[in-house]
């Protein structure tokens, strides 16, 4: 394991994604102590006050602390992200594994399909999710879970089949091995290591796509802290001040960027042939 | 050029080669001293990691950027190639200095026809013009023994076969007349006819341009045959070297006799012929055919007729109980194929009696059946589970056709059975070596007590030395269990040491089942005297 870290810290893209979502899961976990203010206090006096010692990134259209906001809201955009991400690539991964191991037309029948379901773009998949569903955190996190999962899909059937080829594959078959057994035991941890990649790569992915969901009202409703949310109201109000309409906007970069960062150190971490 | 008939060709002269690693550096040749004659074949013979590998790809400046050299001289006719830039060695590769690879389907470009890589070695090296160089590439391709060069210039790779590939590999190595060439395992991946021809065609091209060569090989009894001396490599370091009769009749060091008794010598019976064949034969094997490939859905919609890929044909088979089958057959012949229809792994037509019941199909495979009937592969990297222990890995057949109680003294006996110490049951594959690796195999198999084990080509991934114990505890436990073996192989001196009887397959037909010791008899199949004329004998001829 510290051989592991050792590798991922050599590169510079995994150094600085370590500390990027090192940095953001510092702020998920501690943010909502640290806050200097309530985020849904409301002080009609000072809005749209630019940085100052008390409101360290400035006031929003309502006088709340945009710092504080930032903070609380870490949790649930992140953390939602990150668990729409894990449900979709554990979808995506089963199906995967199973469709490789079955083989034949079975095979074929489940990528089709999902061919198909690709086929709609992922932020019109989730929309369409949504709407039918009502728009809610919960539904919005299953929404952006069900876009991910033909993808993952797609990833995990690949690799799974060249796993699906290995002798140690069919040395179980020809023990009488169940076919769960097989795919959960045998298949599944020889195809992780490229799924942990893909879905750290789709964690920043799925962040946007939930700003995107919150901003177009589909998401996280007013006055949740969100990031998404909080761009979208602010868009209103930014020719009165830029600051509400930036900060949010750099905090979801930050994650975004440092989770991709991540992603690409792991690829190269994991593959010991680079 | 400026060397003289007893100056070396090429000679390396205290040569280091160190590999960095994270766990600091790693030695992969220790002060090497080798020299090549004009005219000479050195045969270096050595097990996988011994080095001799790297020592190839130093010899022709192309090592990794790990690679570090702490000293020592590789002089190629007096020039030292540890001094040369990049770019000279480009205009050396090539025209002074080529290489023959393994496995001539991936040294060859798959999107270039086989003219245009021969003659760009001409046009770069020789400085000829295109249609120059298509001609002179004709005439060596007809040098090297292949009967259309014209038709096979413009054929692509993938339209040629192995033996075909190898021999326009060889053509453009020699294209430039170098001084010097280096074989890298260049019949490993061939069949034993198309090696032993390939074999020929070298050493008669060899004699006739009088280059220098190093022959890199595993199989000591194949380079007694070509070269005239021999190194012996072991762990980066020269342990022996001298001609090849002095190595065989007289080696100096432990390792060299170690080396020389591991090789198969089919005089020398491992087993006795005690078997009495029976009207009940434990498995007969009745019109057995496999065939490849799915019927396209349309195909079956308009029903158009479909060919199929044939993989093994209609074959009819006995062993009996507490035999030893032998199958030998080329790579392709469907021994494996028959390997895995009995196993349940591939669909097949025709029946399976085993010890009295009929199997028709995979779904007549029970849970009785698989216990009974057992399957080793042939590379243990790719059989065992990287991700399980080997506890796990060895705790499955109990669990599916055992006891499960007290599995941590089980495993543990297991491994003692197959003498490996105890204490690897909590180890991953990954941290045990080859041989080690297929112990845990062959000990899985016989977890279950099965009356049948199939050994597909268990020994061929694995070293000589390691080969010998390994069939060693096979005949071991084979003794004392009565298990009857399917021993797939197509090394024939080893399955002429223990097999009851052998079965010869070409391209998926059973040629003839014989008994082991009238396999060399003059009125066999006639595919079957070829095969044994191109294997190549044992030490013994030196004894």
């Amino acid at each position: 394991m510290t051989e592991f870290m050792k590798r991922l810290l050599k590169t510079p893209q995994g150094a600085i994604g370590i500390l990027l979502v090192g940095l953001v899961m510092l702020v998920v976990v501690f943010g909502p102590m640290v806050a200097p203010h309530d985020p849904e206090a409301l002080s009609p006096l000072s809005r749209y006050k630019g940085p100052s010692l008390s409101y360290w990134l400035g006031t929003d259209q309502y006088g709340r602390d945009i710092f504080s906001r930032l903070l609380i809201g870490a949790r649930a955009t992140v953390v939602m992200a990150v668990l729409a991400t894990i449900a979709g690539t554990l979808i995506g991964a089963l199906i995967g594994t199973a469709s490789a191991f079955l083989g034949g037309r079975a095979d074929e029948l489940i990528m089709r399909t999902i061919d198909a379901v690709m086929s709609i773009p992922s932020l019109l998949f989730a929309l369409l999710v949504v709407n039918l569903l009502g728009s809610s955190t919960i539904n919005a996190l299953i929404a952006v879970a069900i876009a991910f999962a033909p993808g993952m899909a797609r990833i995990t059937r690949s690799v799974a089949l060249s796993v699906r080829k290995q002798d140690y594959v069919n040395a179980a078959i020809a023990r009488g091995e169940s076919s769960a057994y097989i795919i959960r035991r045998e298949m599944l941890p020889n195809v992780v290591a490229p799924i942990i990649v893909e879905m750290t790569i789709r964690v920043s992915f799925a962040v946007m796509l939930f700003a995107t969901l919150s901003f177009l009202g589909l998401g996280a409703q007013p006055p949740a802290a969100e990031w998404g949310l909080m761009v979208s109201e602010a868009r209103r109000y930014m020719h009165l001040s830029a600051g509400i309409l930036i900060w949010p906007s750099v905090a979801i970069a930050i994650v975004a960027v440092g989770f991709n960062l991540l992603g690409d150190g792991l690829r190269d971490a994991l593959n010991p042939r680079t | 050029m400026t060397n003289t008939e007893d100056c070396p060709v090429l000679a390396i002269e205290n040569y280091s080669l160190d590999y960095e690693t994270a766990n600091g550096p790693y030695h992969a040749l220790k002060t090497i001293n080798l020299a090549i004659k004009r005219g000479e074949i050195l045969g270096l013979v050595g097990e996988s990691g011994s080095g001799k590998t790297s020592l190839a790809w130093s010899i022709m400046r192309y090592l990794p950027t790990n690679a570090r050299e702490p000293g020592g001289k590789i002089l190629l006719c007096g020039d030292n190639l540890l001094e040369k830039s990049e770019r000279q060695m480009e205009t050396f590769r090539g025209r002074r200095i080529s290489m023959v690879f393994q496995d001539p389907s991936t040294s060859l470009n798959p999107t270039l026809s086989l003219g245009t890589q021969l003659s760009e070695v001409l046009v770069r090296h020789r400085g000829l013009t295109r249609q120059q160089a298509w001609k002179e590439g004709e005439a060596l391709l007809a040098h090297v023994g292949l009967k259309t060069p014209a038709q096979m210039m413009h054929r692509m790779p993938h339209e040629a076969s192995g033996g075909e590939k190898q021999r326009v590999v060889i053509a453009s190595a020699f294209a430039c007349n170098p001084q010097c060439i280096i074989f890298d395992e260049p019949t490993t991946a061939l069949d034993v006819i198309t090696s032993r021809q390939i074999l020929d065609l070298f050493v008669e091209l060899q004699a006739e341009t009088g280059v220098a060569s190093l022959y890199i090989s595993h199989d000591l009894a194949l380079v007694a045959r070509t070269a005239s001396r021999v190194a012996v490599i072991r762990r980066g370091g020269i342990v022996e070297q001298g001609s090849v009769r002095e190595i065989f009749i007289n080696p100096q060091q432990a390792y060299t006799r170690e080396l020389i008794a591991a090789v198969p010598d089919p005089a020398h019976r491992l087993v006795k012929d005690d078997v009495v064949a029976t009207d009940e034969p434990l498995v007969k094997v009745e019109n057995v055919s496999v065939y490849f490939g799915r019927k396209p859905f349309f195909a079956a919609l308009t029903g158009r007729k479909m060919d199929r890929v044939t993989g093994n044909n209609a074959i009819n088979l006995v062993v009996n109980a507490s035999e030893i089958l032998g199958i030998v057959g080329e790579s392709g012949s469907g021994k494996s194929t028959l390997a895995k229809a009995m196993t349940g792994l591939n669909r097949f037509e025709g029946r399976i009696w085993f010890d009295g019941r009929e199997i028709c199909s995979s779904s007549d495979m029970d849970n009785a059946y698989r216990k009974d009937v057992q399957i080793i592969f042939q590379h243990p990297d790719a059989s065992l589970n990287p991700r399980q222990k080997i506890s796990e890995i060895l705790s499955r057949p109990l669990k599916l056709f055992g006891n499960a109680t007290d599995l941590d003294k089980q495993i543990g006996d297991m491994l003692e059975q197959v003498r490996l110490p105890r204490t690897h049951a909590n180890r991953y594959p990954h941290q045990l070596s080859g041989g080690e690796k297929q112990r845990v195999a062959i000990a899985r198999a016989f977890a279950s007590r099965p009356k049948l084990v199939i050994c597909d080509e268990i020994t061929s991934a694995l070293d000589v030395s390691v080969q010998a114990s390994v069939v060693e505890l096979l005949l071991e436990l084979q003794k004392a269990s009565g298990t009857a073996y399917l021993f797939i192989t197509h090394d024939l001196n080893l399955i002429r040491q223990i097999a009851h009887r052998i079965a010869v397959m070409y391209r998926g037909d059973l040629i003839e089942v014989v008994k082991a010791d009238e396999i060399d008899n003059p009125d066999r199949a006639d595919y079957t005297r070829r095969l044994i004329e191109a294997v190549p004998r044992a030490a013994a001829q030196y004894q």
